[in-house]
């Protein structure tokens, strides 16, 4: 049941929230025990991918890059390719809505009034999705918990909530919504610093109002205000305490006036992934999806010169050689914008630890469907980037076939959250998948 | 017998009268009445004083204090039957007559303790309600305020085709509820088709009390929920998804207003279709949203803050803001961010801001204003630099700066506090008449009254106290005030024996409850108000269930309640109301202890302390020959609880007709049912009836009744101890009543004008502004 109170509540201003010093101190405990920081990143690109351009041909650790993922050269020792890898989640819903509402929770969607090109109507998926079962794991233990335990980046998600705008779920039914406004994902990061910086200057002139009133009070009158402005003083004091403690927390400076619309997607981009890079230097939070556009996405890509929408363009066949020319370019801005995220990982230090971000962080890039033209979702085009999860880093996998569930359970398993079975339990009799570590 | 009364003004004359006429009934002896005082005097300083202390204040080993109200005759007898401890024989008849009479002017009675500690007017914050109250006005000022007139239901609109398209529209009409079966087929055979079709409500919802409500939408369709407010669904279930049909979402709302409310609701390809908009509010069931709280018209959003606030002080009977702790400013801090962050959000249309305005500029205007009605007086050069310009020279922005302001003025004393600026002039009257009328901040045309210097004479006072005493809001004070005054907080959750009373739901107790809203709303419509009508109304508001339940017959009408005879001659007034009598008894028999405390303390007025010792009440299991008249007799017989409980005892067996249901009845197991009872009053004078309408009829006579009232009124509405404006202010006011028709409005005038003319500081030396007029 959402309230409005629930809003004051993310502020972190909350009676249950003071002291606020008390919210602060979970950044001191982490950085204390000397836990090894994992993390974790997924990100979408929808509409499939071109097979062709994807897939090395190699298996193993020589491989070569195709086209697509030339962005990533520089990290090709810490990656992996994962072909093989099928949603075999089936039931109500055509295929984009199961590819997205599946693709992180493993499990059928429910019977519903949203109406696909094809197939039965379906609502919403029937189970948590993968990144909130590790958060709530993480956020379970102390050593692990940080203050928002996951968030949820967009970017140009349209302003309508139904089973393709949607991945991440807090349980059957609870769709999150991403926020794909970088002003409001920095309000949601550090609006309570800027709250605080605020109340502090107005609290020191209540507590001046408050003095030069019962100066001229008398008795139990006057009592009751020099009660008030004590009150006043403890909150201004742990104020400037939980201000102290977060002195060492980097504010990112963003561009103003990036409007939300087509041609800023890549400026929007750039802004939330160095909001990402951010809660993560800050430890705000261990998990993160960062979903580009939505299944069915339909963006321009203008600044490529191209001038049709992306899921247009993903039904044209194979044979149109035009058209998958310009699906190879897009598919590879796609992979530019998560090789700049690796980069920005990669150069900024672990806060309070040896290496890197990226050291402690797995990237996992999936897409609702393995094809655009066929709807398949068959050979999801899987990569991982990074060394969160001490995967064995370099390397071209092939599966037979596999179902995606057995990834998701090795996600959770990498967190050491050994869970026996994930989304639907038929898809997981096999168990975790193997090949990684 | 109640005329001699009014005429004394004095209790303490009104004391030795009656002494006077004790002496000489008893005849005991010749002793002259100077002398008899001292004797008492002699006497509590030989026996009493070393455990009661020398004001009956106690002593280490005796700690409790000794006062209260009995009759001199009833303290005497008290004091002669159990007193000094131990040896209660050596201080009876004269002895203990001259001790109690002395005791009396000493320090015993009201009056003495008001001597002994004069009440004072105090220094106070804003109730809870007052804050929230106060909120919701700031925002209505920028806004615009609907009436409620006598139109009920929503507007609905229907559509063909799953989505809300106006090109689409095929019905408008009116909906009295939203409970519809539609099953496979269409609304409209003729305009809409089976397969898919969409439907939306709109007006608004009036909500009757302060708290949550849970709003309920049962379908097996989509649908969305609005309620207060736009921005988001209350509940978003518009992706019907798997097998729940039953959505839910909680509102806070202040009781007396109206929020704006639209349902959105579509069919696509189910196989049937349903909708049904139901609520829950405090302390009620699930009930289909009632028509009697629905207006097809639509209202402004309400600045209705949700913070948690700790509870008010209510140790003195009535809440009030005498004391402050760390939670408190916790709240207050939470909510002065809630209110400007929800502010903000929705400024452009609070500053009505169009293309070509200067946007800045507005903002910091409305910066001023804002700050000017929420601390009641215009703004000085120094408390606009201070709360405005000072605010807005440090920020970044406009919007910023205007957060500052807002946190500032909210977070200012002017603000939380009542009357701090020193002033003490017409702007400080025009709030006291404010909060003691419609327990919020002056409006506009109090503000108006207030700069034109026309709030300086009890008649400007009082023609401003008429205007607002009919506002929607100085009705809903009158109806909390009378909830209070039945003490309705404290029968929630009725539940009763299934066995003793099969058919007893929770839906009839909200029923009840209902039933007992519905009399109090109907009274407070009423011009005058009358105070008799509470004690000695014949009908009473029944649905079907209740109808049937009580037995009575039962015609369908176009409402679900209406005012029916209900045993005209076996009950009055809410004294016999089946909410008070269920609520007043156990899960399987009636209390007279329940029922008479609430006679005595809330209607009469009586002091009655807390038992001395813990007392489980007697299973009627266990002495099954007794009636509830006898156990009850029986189990408060010793001297400990005799000296209370005849007077409890006594005024509740005259209820004893009711069982624990409400339901009258003849016998109790077999046993005639004796519902004789008795009270004296304080003057001595014992008074006996027989049945609910003997009783009801001797309160709505009886003097102490009236005093009792105004007392409690008084101290609702202004929340300062009504002695502290004078002796004899609850006498003039309990006179009003009866001398003005029993108008419980002209009472509540009369108290806003009592306290316009005197705030807590108007003695004070101080006359210099201070604190928030100086840097």
């Amino acid at each position: 049941m959402q309230t409005r109170r629930d809003f004051i509540r993310r502020l972190g201003l909350s009676s249950a929230a003071l002291p606020f010093v008390s919210n602060l101190s979970t950044f001191a405990a982490s950085g204390a025990r000397e836990v090894r920081k994992q993390r974790l990143v997924v990100m979408f690109s929808p509409n499939g991918t071109v097979p062709w351009d994807f897939w090395p041909d190699e298996e193993g650790q020589q491989f070569t890059l195709k086209r697509i993922l030339q962005p990533l050269q520089d990290f090709q020792d810490r990656m992996l390719v994962l072909k093989g890898v099928c949603d075999k989640v089936r039931g109500d819903g055509d295929n984009h809505m199961r590819g997205m509402g599946c693709l992180l929770t493993g499990i059928e969607l429910f019977p519903g009034n949203i109406q696909g090109g094809s197939d039965t109507p379906a609502g919403w998926a029937s189970g948590i999705s993968i990144d909130q079962e590790i958060a709530r794991f993480l956020q379970s233990r102390e050593e692990t918990r940080t203050r928002f335990g996951t968030l949820e980046f967009g970017v140009m998600v349209p302003d309508r909530a139904d089973t393709w705008t949607r991945m991440s779920y807090l349980g059957a039914n609870k769709p999150v919504a991403p926020i794909d406004d970088p002003y409001q994902m920095f309000r949601r990061l550090y609006g309570q610093v800027q709250q605080r910086e605020v109340l502090t200057g107005v609290l020191d002139v209540v507590r001046e109002d408050l003095q030069k009133i019962s100066r001229v009070i008398s008795g139990a009158d006057r009592q009751l205000l020099e009660e008030h402005a004590e009150f006043v003083r403890g909150m201004e004091q742990q104020l400037r305490s939980a201000k102290d403690g977060e002195s060492g927390h980097v504010m990112p400076v963003l561009e103003q006036g990036i409007r939300e619309e087509n041609d800023n997607i890549p400026a929007i981009t750039k802004m939330q992934m160095e909001l990402l890079v951010n809660s993560f230097v800050n430890d705000f939070t261990r998990v993160a999806t960062f979903q580009m556009t939505n299944s069915v996405g339909q963006p321009k890509m203008r600044w490529l010169g191209i001038d049709e929408g992306h899921h247009e363009l993903s039904h044209e066949p194979n044979e149109n050689k035009e058209a998958h020319e310009k699906l190879t370019k897009i598919n590879t801005w796609y992979c530019e914008q998560l090789a700049f995220l690796v980069r920005r990982l990669a150069e900024t230090p672990e806060p309070g630890g040896t290496g890197s971000l990226l050291d402690n962080t797995l990237i996992v890039w999936g897409n609702e469907l393995g094809q655009g033209n066929s709807h398949t979702l068959d050979n999801i085009p899987f990569l991982m980037v990074g060394n969160g999860l001490d995967f064995q880093m370099g390397r071209s996998l092939v599966y037979p076939k596999v179902p995606h569930n057995r990834l998701l359970l090795a996600l959770a398993h990498g967190f050491g959250h050994h869970l026996e079975t994930f989304g639907n339990p038929g898809f997981c009799k096999d168990g975790v998948l193997t090949g990684l570590v | 017998m109640f005329v001699g009364l009014t005429l004394v003004r004095s209790w303490l004359r009104l004391v030795g009268l009656v002494m006077a006429l004790l002496v000489c009934g008893r005849s005991v002896s010749g002793v002259a009445v100077h002398d008899e005082k001292s004797r008492g005097q002699q006497i509590y300083e030989q026996r009493c004083i070393s455990c009661h202390g020398v004001n009956g204040q106690g002593t280490p080993q005796t700690p409790a204090p000794i006062f209260g109200d009995r009759s001199l005759a009833d303290l005497a007898d008290l004091i002669t039957r159990t007193m000094p401890e131990g040896s209660p024989e050596d201080c009876v008849g004269d002895d203990a007559v001259a001790v109690a009479e002395w005791m009396q002017g000493a320090f015993y009675s009201p009056e003495a303790q008001t001597r002994l500690n004069p009440p004072r007017l105090e220094l106070t914050r804003l109730t809870v309600q007052q804050y929230r109250n106060a909120i919701a006005d700031l925002g209505v000022e920028f806004r615009w305020r609907q009436a409620i007139d006598s139109e009920r239901g929503l507007n609905a609109e229907y559509f063909a085709g799953r989505g809300l398209r106006r090109d689409r529209r095929v019905i408008q009409r009116q909906d009295a509820v939203v409970d519809f079966q539609f099953g496979a087929f269409s609304p409209d055979g003729e305009k809409i088709e089976e397969e898919a079709f969409a439907i939306a409500w709109d007006g608004s919802v009036y909500a009757r009390e302060t708290g949550w409500y849970e709003f309920v939408v049962r379908t097996e369709n989509a649908t969305r929920l609005y309620v207060n407010g736009r921005s988001a669904p209350l509940i978003d279930a518009w992706v019907r998804s798997g097998p729940e049909t039953e959505f839910r979402g909680a509102r806070y709302l202040l009781a007396g207003r109206l929020y704006p409310l639209r349902l959105e609701w579509f069919k696509f390809r189910e196989a049937t279709a349903s909708v049904q908009l139901m609520w829950k509010p405090p302390g009620g069931v699930d009930e289909i949203l009632p028509t009697r709280h629905l207006i097809p018209k639509n209202s402004p959003e309400v600045l209705v803050v949700e913070t948690a606030f700790p509870p008010d002080d209510r140790s003195a009977g009535y809440e009030r803001g005498t004391s402050v702790s760390q939670e408190w400013d916790e709240a207050v801090t939470t909510a002065a961010i809630e209110v400007s962050e929800r502010i903000l959000a929705g400024l452009k249309d609070l500053i009505r801001q169009r293309d070509g305005d200067d946007a800045a500029a507005k903002i910091r205007e409305f910066a001023g204003q804002f700050a000017e009605r929420a601390l009641r007086r215009p703004l000085t050069d120094q408390l606009r630099q201070r709360y405005v310009d000072d605010q807005f020279a440090g920020a970044n922005s406009a919007e910023e700066g205007l957060r500052r302001s807002l946190l500032l003025t909210l977070l200012s004393p002017g603000f939380l506090y009542r009357e701090v600026s020193g002033a003490d002039d017409q702007f400080d009257r025009a709030s006291r008449l404010s909060f003691a009328l419609v327990n919020s901040i002056p409006d506009g045309n109090l503000r108006e009254a207030a700069a034109a210097g026309q709030l300086r004479t009890e008649q400007q006072l009082r023609e401003q106290a008429w205007r607002m005493v009919n506002d929607p809001r100085a009705r809903t004070r009158l109806l909390e005030f009378l909830r209070s005054w039945l003490n309705l907080d404290r029968l929630q959750d009725l539940d009763k024996s299934d066995q003793h009373y099969p058919g007893f739901s929770a839906q009839l107790a909200a029923d009840l409850r209902t039933s007992l809203e519905l009399a109090l709303e109907e009274l407070v419509a009423t011009e005058r108000a009358d105070f008799r009508q509470l004690l000695l109304s014949e009908h009473t508001w029944m649905n079907r269930r209740m109808a049937e339940f009580y037995g009575v017959p039962w015609v369908e009408t176009q409402q679900d309640f209406a005012a029916v005879p209900f045993e005209p001659d076996r009950r009055a007034g809410v004294i016999s109301h089946p909410l008070l009598l269920s609520g007043l008894a156990y899960t399987d028999s009636s209390s007279p202890i329940h029922r008479g405390v609430f006679l005595t303390r809330a209607v009469l007025g009586r002091g009655i302390k807390p038992p001395p010792v813990a007392v489980a009440p007697e299973a009627p299991e266990l002495s099954p020959e007794l009636t509830t008249r006898e156990r009850v007799s029986v189990q408060t017989s010793p001297e400990l609880c005799a000296g209370c409980h005849r007077m409890i005892n006594s005024a509740g067996f005259a209820l004893e007709n009711f069982d624990a249901v409400g339901r009258f009845r003849q016998k109790e197991r077999d046993r005639e049912i004796d519902a004789t009872g008795q009270y004296e009053q304080r003057n001595g004078q014992l008074v006996r009836f027989n049945g609910a309408r003997e009783l009801a009829g001797f309160l709505a006579r009886s003097e102490e009744t009236r005093r009792s009232f105004v007392r409690q009124l008084f101290h609702h509405q202004v929340q300062q101890p009504i002695l502290a404006y004078g002796p004899d202010t609850i006498q003039r006011l309990a006179e009003l009543l009866e001398q003005h028709e029993f108008s419980i409005r002209r009472v509540q005038v009369e108290i806003a004008v009592i306290s316009a003319l005197r705030g807590w500081n108007s003695n004070s030396e101080r006359t210099v502004a201070a604190g928030t007029e100086t840097r």
